[in-house]
C-alpha cells in the first residue's frame, strides 16, 4: 500500500485539475442546453444535412435537439478527449518521471522489487482513472439535474464502462511508453490521444481506411453509436481488453530487464 | 582480498563483467569484503565504481559473474538483500515536492519498520530540519536526508557513493561517528570515495579500480607501504625530482653513478601513492 498511496498522492493535484476542468466543462455544456434549446433544434437540422460530416460526428444517428442527443454528440466528445489525454498523460509519466527526476536510484534500492513497482504504479494509474471518471460522472449528474433531465440508465452506463475502457488502454500502452523512455513523453502522450480521435473521424468518413476502427478505441466507444444501439461492439472491446493486457505484460517484462 | 573459506563475507564479487554497448564498464571484477569490515573502494573517475555498485545493487544487468551480498544472490534475491542493506548514492535525489520526514517516513514503510527511533535520533545528531520540503534543501541536507534513509532500519551492510560530499568538516565527523558506532554492531560498510584521508582513517581494507579492472586489494596499512619512492637531486645549482618503482639496491647503483650535490629519498604521502596506482 505505501507505493500506491505515494503515487496516488504524487499525481493527486493533476487529477484534481484535469477531473475539475473536464467535469466543470461538462457541467457548463449541459447547463447551457436549455437556454440554447432553440438553437440547438437549428444545429441539429444544419448538421443533419452536412453528410459524411455527420456520419463523422454522429448526428446522422441521433438527433442534438434532445438531452440524450446534445449528451451524446456534444458533452461526450468533451468526455471522450479530457478522459483519453488525462489517462495518457498520466500513464506517460508514470515510470518514467523516476528516471528524469533521479528517484529512480532511491525507489528501486527500496526492497520493493521491480515486478512489484511497476504493478503498484499501474494499479495507481487504474484508480487514479477510475478517481477522475468518478469525479466527471458527479459533474455530468449535476449538470443533468440542473437541465431537470437525466439521460437513459443503460446506455449512460455503457458508454461510461466503455469510456473507462479506453482511458485504460489509452493509458496502458502511455504506461508502457513510460517503461521505455527515460524522460516523462508528455506531448507525444497526449499527441497520441489525439491522434486516435482523429483515425476514428477519418475512418467514419472515408471508406477505404475503415479497418482503422480495430485500431482507434475511440471508434466503439462512440456515444452516439452507443446511445442508439444501446450496446458496445464487443469484438472491439475484445481487442481493447487484449492491448491493455499486452501492454501490462510488456511493460513488466521491459522494466525487469531495464538497466535503471 | 583472496577468498579464503573459513571468513564470512558480506560482499562476494567473482567476475563481474559489464559493459555499456561498445563501451566499458567493468571487466572481470572479483572483490571479497569480509563481515563487520570498512572497506574503502577507492579509484578515479570514471574508473567502474558506481557500476560496480549499481550491479551490486540490481539497478544494472551485468553480462557475466556473480554477487552476492549478505550470502544471497543479487540477481535471484535483491528484495531480500535490498531489505538489510542501506545504500547512499552520491547524488541524494528525492522527489521535490516531498517533506524531508516524509521521504524518511516512505523508507522506513518500504522496509515495513518501524525506524523511529532511529530516525529521529540520527535527525537529532545531524540537525536536519525534517519540516521542510526536499527542494528546499541544499545539496548537504539532501545528503543527510539520505543518510537517515540509509541507516534508520539499521542494515547488516551500508554501500555508501561518495557519501561525504556536500557535508561540511563538522557533519562529516558526525557521519563518521554513526558509521563507526554502526560498524561496532556489526554493519560492514562499503565506502566509495576519492577522499583519500577519509579511507586512510576509518578504513581497514581498500580496492582500487582502474579503467575498470582492480588493480590491488590489500589492507590500507599494506597498500600506504610501496616500494615507489619520490626522489629529489640537487645538481650543478638545480634540482630534480622523480618518481621511482622497483628494487631498492638498484636505485642506490643507479644513484653512484650520477652526480649530484645533495639527495633526498622519502616514501610518497598516500595522496601521491593512490595518484600513482591511478597513474600507472
Amino acid at each position: 500500500m505505501t507505493l500506491l498511496k505515494h503515487e496516488i498522492k504524487m499525481n493527486l493535484k493533476s487529477l484534481l485539475i484535469w477531473a475539475v476542468c473536464v467535469g466543470f466543462s461538462c457541467f457548463g455544456c449541459l447547463l447551457l442546453y436549455k437556454g440554447l434549446q432553440d438553437t440547438v433544434k437549428q444545429m441539429a437540422d444544419m448538421y443533419s444535412g452536412l453528410g459524411a460530416f455527420s456520419a463523422a460526428l454522429g448526428f446522422d444517428k441521433i438527433s442534438l435537439a434532445t438531452p440524450e442527443g446534445y449528451y451524446a454528440t456534444e458533452i461526450a466528445l468533451i468526455f471522450a478527449i479530457g478522459g483519453a489525454m488525462f489517462s495518457a498523460m498520466t500513464g506517460a509519466v508514470m515510470l518514467s518521471k523516476e528516471e528524469e527526476g533521479h528517484t529512480v536510484e532511491f525507489l528501486n534500492t527500496l526492497p520493493f522489487g521491480r515486478g512489484y513497482i511497476v504493478f503498484r504504479k499501474y494499479l495507481a494509474l487504474v484508480v487514479l482513472i477510475l478517481l477522475f471518471n468518478t469525479i466527471c460522472i458527479l459533474w455530468v449528474f449535476a449538470g443533468f439535474a440542473g437541465m431537470g433531465e437525466m439521460p437513459p440508465a443503460k446506455e449512460f452506463f455503457i458508454y461510461h464502462v466503455a469510456q473507462l475502457l479506453m482511458q485504460l488502454e489509452v493509458g496502458s500502452i502511455c504506461f508502457l511508453l513510460s517503461a521505455v523512455c527515460r524522460r516523462k513523453q508528455i506531448g507525444a502522450a497526449l499527441g497520441f490521444s489525439i491522434l486516435l480521435y482523429m483515425m476514428d473521424v477519418m475512418c467514419r468518413i472515408v471508406p477505404d481506411i475503415e479497418g482503422m476502427k480495430y485500431i482507434t478505441p475511440y471508434y466503439f466507444t462512440n456515444a452516439a453509436d452507443i446511445f442508439v444501439s444501446g450496446s458496445m461492439d464487443g469484438l472491439m472491446a475484445g481487442i481493447s481488453c487484449g492491448i491493455i493486457i499486452a501492454s501490462a505484460v510488456l511493460t513488466v517484462f521491459i522494466y525487469k530487464k531495464r538497466n535503471l | 582480498m583472496e577468498k579464503k573459506t573459513d571468513k564470512k563475507y558480506a560482499i562476494e564479487i567473482q567476475g563481474l563483467t559489464k559493459t555499456y554497448g561498445k563501451n566499458r564498464g567493468v571487466e572481470n571484477i572479483s572483490l571479497c569484503v569480509e563481515e563487520g569490515d570498512i572497506f574503502g573502494f577507492l579509484g578515479p573517475n570514471g574508473a567502474g565504481k558506481s557500476t560496480t555498485i549499481r550491479s551490486m545493487l540490481g539497478l544494472l544487468h551485468f553480462q557475466k559473474g556473480e554477487i552476492k551480498l549478505l550470502r544471497m544472490n543479487s540477481e535471484k534475491q535483491q528484495k531480500e538483500i535490498l531489505a538489510k542493506v542501506g545504500y547512499m548514492p552520491s547524488e541524494a535525489m528525492f522527489y521535490p515536492s516531498m517533506k524531508a520526514k516524509e521521504v524518511i517516513r516512505f523508507a522506513a514503510d518500504a522496509r515495513e519498520t518501524d525506524c523511529r527511533e532511529e530516525a529521529e535520533r540520527i535527525c537529532d545528531l545531524l540537525e536536519v530540519n525534517k519540516e521542510k520540503k526536499i527542494e528546499e534543501l541544499s545539496l548537504g541536507n539532501r545528503k543527510k536526508v539520505s543518510i537517515i534513509c540509509a541507516m534508520q532500519h539499521k542494515p547488516k551492510l551500508l554501500i555508501l557513493d561518495e557519501p561525504t560530499s556536500g557535508l561540511d568538516p563538522l557533519m562529516q565527523e558526525a557521519f563518521f561517528k554513526l558509521i563507526l558506532e554502526y560498524n561496532r554492531q556489526g554493519t560492514t560498510c562499503f565506502l566509495s570515495s576519492h577522499v583519500l584521508s577519509e579511507v586512510k582513517r576509518y578504513c581497514k581494507n581498500a580496492a582500487i579500480i582502474r579503467e575498470g579492472k582492480i588493480i590491488r586489494t590489500d589492507s590500507v596499512e599494506n597498500l600506504s607501504k610501496s616500494n615507489l619512492r619520490r626522489i629529489k637531486i640537487w645538481q650543478q645549482g638545480g634540482e630534480r625530482e622523480f618518481s621511482y618503482t622497483g628494487d631498492m639496491k638498484e636505485l642506490i647503483h643507479k644513484l653512484e653513478g650520477m652526480e649530484f650535490e645533495d639527495v633526498l629519498i622519502e616514501e610518497p604521502s598516500l595522496d601521491e601513492l593512490f595518484m600513482h596506482y591511478y597513474e600507472q
